[in-house]
């Protein structure tokens, strides 16, 4: 079963990620934020084993694949006005589109016919990379440890400055 | 990096033709997505090697070069998309000079490539530098952001004429605090400089890099002058030192937000013998008066992205002046997209049900 891995300490915040998912979807699925220490990371749907987002929706749009995919069926939430999952989530990785379908998500491209996610095809640093579960902990460094601590932090408290270098 | 994320293998060949100008992010995603379309592509850069600044201007630590070179080698060796380097395209305005004109060893004209083409594609970037505007910016030892930069990185191609300033035992002042600054200064530090100093008008807090690079920067040995604004370059035949002015924030306004900035304090010096001013690039295509430029940027355009002249269409920085990599890609692929829309219904002889359908600024990248 695969997902996405962002090594942070690779990641420059060029923002091609986002650029090529807006490309496809209009509304990106994966996000550049500002940090209060001033670097630019991408946000992105972790595919949560036990999702917090599918927990709290009560249209049960939102279901796990055979494949681990956490997806959404975007046109079952049209009338859903709770947006739980939009709180639920602790990765800020569900999207408001403004559209029709007011709700979307990341599903790793599922629908590209076997092309995989683009974002991960297009990084330039080779940050971010499409791989099994298993390989993930074989990808992590003391350095990727570091920055991914630095961006948890951010997303928990986004006031809250780096922690000392 | 893929260039072709939108295709698995090479599709047939649509029968069309188009040429791209400039090989950064933005004419390399365009050259993916017209590959992917069935088009063939012919790519045009002025350096030895396709990349643009993701090779020569952004540092190899933070973007490595092999992952661009085999992104391009995927698009030359299964797409079938054709590489012209080191050769210039030119307008019918006089060129300026700007960094990498040394490795031209063709100039083709513009005219030329709307010719033998169904479309071309714009994708130059800015290499223009904004320079210092102060008494002494002219004295042997200044440099630009990109002047600095360029040829310590083009030094690797070992082509005469490109001369990497001396930077051993110097000490340097950089102007500025967005990546470029922060990319010089680095630069400057690995390459053995006694001193190095980043100069900047406001606080780390207001930087556009950040304050965590900030701080990297001072443990690897930058001096950083927070509130503090060159005044002038001083020395004879050649830079001495540089004059700062103290800076403060003035009070916030009622919104809160504006702070503007007086730089009315005490004086003081820095012995230097480089300034780099890293205060930015401006956006100056060849070709930004045939193309009318001010119109696309406006939205003022028949067609997404295409500029006065039929069929030529414009991506990236040369378009929207500095951004990012992510920016030039989305632009790029916009460009794309929109060029293969124009020509298909061209070919369909639709393009006057669209006639008269101004393209939103909201379409903009
Ligand atoms: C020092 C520096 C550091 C940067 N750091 C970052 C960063 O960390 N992250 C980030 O996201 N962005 C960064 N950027 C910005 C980023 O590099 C640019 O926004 C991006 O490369 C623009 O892409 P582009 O395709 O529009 O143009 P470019 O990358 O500039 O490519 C344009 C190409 O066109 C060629 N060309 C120009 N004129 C002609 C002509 N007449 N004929 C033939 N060829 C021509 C040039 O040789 C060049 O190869 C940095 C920029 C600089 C200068
Ligand atoms: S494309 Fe890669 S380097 Fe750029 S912001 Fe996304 S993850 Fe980071
Ligand atoms: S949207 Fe959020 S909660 Fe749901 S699977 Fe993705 S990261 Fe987990």
């Amino acid at each position: 079963m695969k997902t996405l891995y962002l090594d942070y300490s690779k990641c420059i915040g060029c923002g091609t990620c986002e650029a090529v998912c807006k490309f496809i979807y209009r509304t990106p699925r994966i996000i550049m934020t500002r940090t209060s220490y001033g670097l630019h990371v991408p946000l992105y749907c972790q595919h949560c084993d036990n999702p917090k987002c599918m927990r709290v929706c009560i249209r049960k749009a939102i279901f796990q694949d055979d494949q681990g995919v956490v997806r959404l069926r975007e046109e079952v939430c049209r009338t859903c006005d709770s947006k739980n999952c939009l709180m639920a989530c602790p990765y800020v990785a569900m999207m408001c589109t403004g559209g029709d379908n007011p709700v979307t998500k990341c599903d790793m491209c599922v629908t590209r016919a076997g092309l995989g996610p683009a974002c991960a095809a297009m990084c330039p640093c080779d940050a971010l990379h499409y791989v099994d579960r298993t390989e993930m902990a074989s990808l992590e460094t003391e350095a990727s440890q570091k920055a991914y601590e630095r961006v948890r932090k951010y997303i928990i408290c986004p006031d809250c400055s780096a922690p000392a270098l | 990096m893929n260039f072709t994320f939108l295709c698995n293998t090479p599709p047939p060949k649509n029968g069309r033709k188009v040429a791209i100008i400039g090989a950064g992010p933005s004419g390399l995603a365009a050259a993916g997505y017209l590959a992917c379309m069935g088009y063939k592509v012919e790519v045009y850069d002025k350096l030895p090697k396709a990349g643009g600044l993701m090779i020569f201007g952004i540092p190899g630590h933070r973007i490595p070069d092999v992952n661009i070179d085999e992104a391009v080698k995927k698009l030359q060796n299964d797409y079938g998309v054709e590489f012209r380097l080191c050769t210039k395209i030119c307008g019918s305005e006089p060129m300026h000079e700007e960094a990498g004109d040394q490795f031209v060893l063709t100039y083709k004209s513009l005219g030329g490539r709307v010719e033998d083409n169904d479309a071309v594609l714009i994708s130059t970037g800015t290499w223009k530098s904004r320079r210092l505007n102060l008494p002494g910016a002219d004295l042997p030892g200044v440099y630009s952001g990109l002047e600095f930069l360029f040829p310590v990185r083009a030094a690797g191609y070992n082509i005469s004429g490109v001369k990497a300033p001396d930077i051993k035992g110097k000490k340097i002042a950089v102007i500025g605090a967005g990546f470029t600054a922060v990319d010089v200064a680095h630069l400057a530090l690995a390459q053995g400089a006694e001193k190095v100093y980043l100069v900047y008008r406001r606080t780390r807090n207001e930087a556009p890099c950040g304050t965590l690079e900030v701080s990297m920067l001072e443990k690897s040995g930058a001096i950083c002058h927070e509130l503090a604004s060159p005044v002038r370059i001083t020395g004879e035949d050649r830079v001495q030192g540089i004059e700062l002015a103290r800076c403060r924030l003035a009070q916030a306004d009622d919104t809160g937000r504006c702070r503007p900035l007086v730089c009315d304090g005490e004086l003081f010096n820095l012995e230097v013998d480089i300034v780099v001013g890293a205060i930015g690039e401006i956006a100056a295509p060849p070709f930004a008066h045939d193309l009318g430029l001010e119109n696309v940027r406006k939205g003022q355009v028949r067609w997404l992205q295409m500029t006065n002249i039929d069929s030529v269409f414009v991506a990236g920085d040369a378009l929207t002046g500095p951004s990012r990599v992510g920016s030039a890609v989305y632009s790029g692929l916009k460009a794309a997209q929109s060029l293969d829309q124009w020509l298909t219904l061209k070919a369909e002889n639709r393009l006057n049900e669209y006639k008269g359908e101004l393209i939103k600024n909201t379409d903009l990248p």
